[in-house]
């Protein structure tokens, strides 16, 4: 059994923006269902606020971040925690690959909201077990 | 590279172009000839957000005056976009369909979304508002907006 190290997803905290919900439901899916063992959750307002275990989680591990806007916090709070952005996400672009899934709703998304949150969120699973498979090259090197 | 007039309003800070004339609604028209380049302007991106999509008529559709010349998505809003000028499509900012940020990047420049042959550009020309007529709209909206937040 290997001792990867957790990949932080790092999401937009817009409360009460259509963009936002869907890279925080993304990010449920992922932590949640997707890759549970592989990733773990940071909240952006925790690194805001300098938590340190949230700091410390995205200095020691690489990191996945999830964009509501162009303003790009979760990015831009990463960096500037010390961490590494292995890969980050804008909803708004994934978006323009998935027209079909406008969408709509803030405290509960519409069903365009729901897939677009479940592509974005299979992105990221994608993303991550790279890194898992970079990072067993690495131990095994 | 044209002048502007600028202000900024709570942290957003607004220009406009001192070469072109506007519509009430936030279009720019740049009369080039007998023809008329379109976009919209800086204060209506910043408002409205993001752009996801942007669909332009096609080339050869006649508009009246006021007709939809464009359809914008943006992250908070669907805009139909009136012409402010009668006439004739006759170039699309193609560029748009795979990069629409372009909008919200360069609004005055690269974000254009139609040339438009026009029908009666003098006659038209004086019912849209020279830069400082719009600067002083724009301006009154914005911090209407920001007051109502």
């Amino acid at each position: 059994m290997t001792n990867r190290k957790r990949v932080a997803i790092v999401p937009c905290s817009g409360i009460g923006k259509t963009y936002g919900t869907v890279s925080r439901e993304a990010a449920y899916e992922v932590t949640e269902d997707m890759r549970p063992a592989e990733t773990q959750l940071v909240p952006l307002s925790l690194l805001v606020l300098g938590d340190e275990a949230a700091r410390a989680a995205v200095a020691e591990t690489p990191a996945v971040t999830i964009d509501g806007c162009k303003l790009a916090c979760a990015t831009k709070m990463v960096k500037d925690s010390g961490g590494t952005v292995a890969q980050d996400f804008a909803v708004l672009d994934v978006y323009r690959r998935y027209k079909p899934f406008k969408p709509q709703g803030i405290a509960e998304l519409n069903e365009g909201g729901q897939k677009l949150a479940h592509v974005l969120a299979e992105e990221i699973a994608g993303v991550v077990d790279t890194l898992g498979a970079s990072s067993e090259g690495d131990q095994n090197a | 590279m044209p002048d502007y007039l600028e202000t900024t309003v709570d942290k957003f800070t607004f220009r406009v172009a001192t070469d072109r004339l506007y519509s009430r609604e936030g279009v720019w028209a740049l009369a080039e000839g007998k023809r008329v380049r379109i976009g919209l302007t800086d204060f209506m991106q910043q408002r409205s957000g993001d752009v996801a999509f942007a669909e332009v008529k096609p080339v050869g559709t006649a508009l009246a005056l006021g007709d939809e010349v464009a359809s914008i998505e943006t992250i908070k809003v669907d805009i139909a976009l009136g012409s402010p000028v009668a006439g004739s499509v006759v170039e699309v900012n193609q560029a748009l369909s795979e990069a629409p940020e372009a909008i919200n990047q360069d609004p005055y420049g690269a974000g254009w979304l139609a040339v438009i042959e026009a029908t009666d550009w003098e006659a038209e020309r004086s019912r849209l508002l020279d830069p400082q007529a719009y600067f002083t709209v724009m301006k009154a909206d914005a911090e209407a907006e920001v007051n109502k937040q």
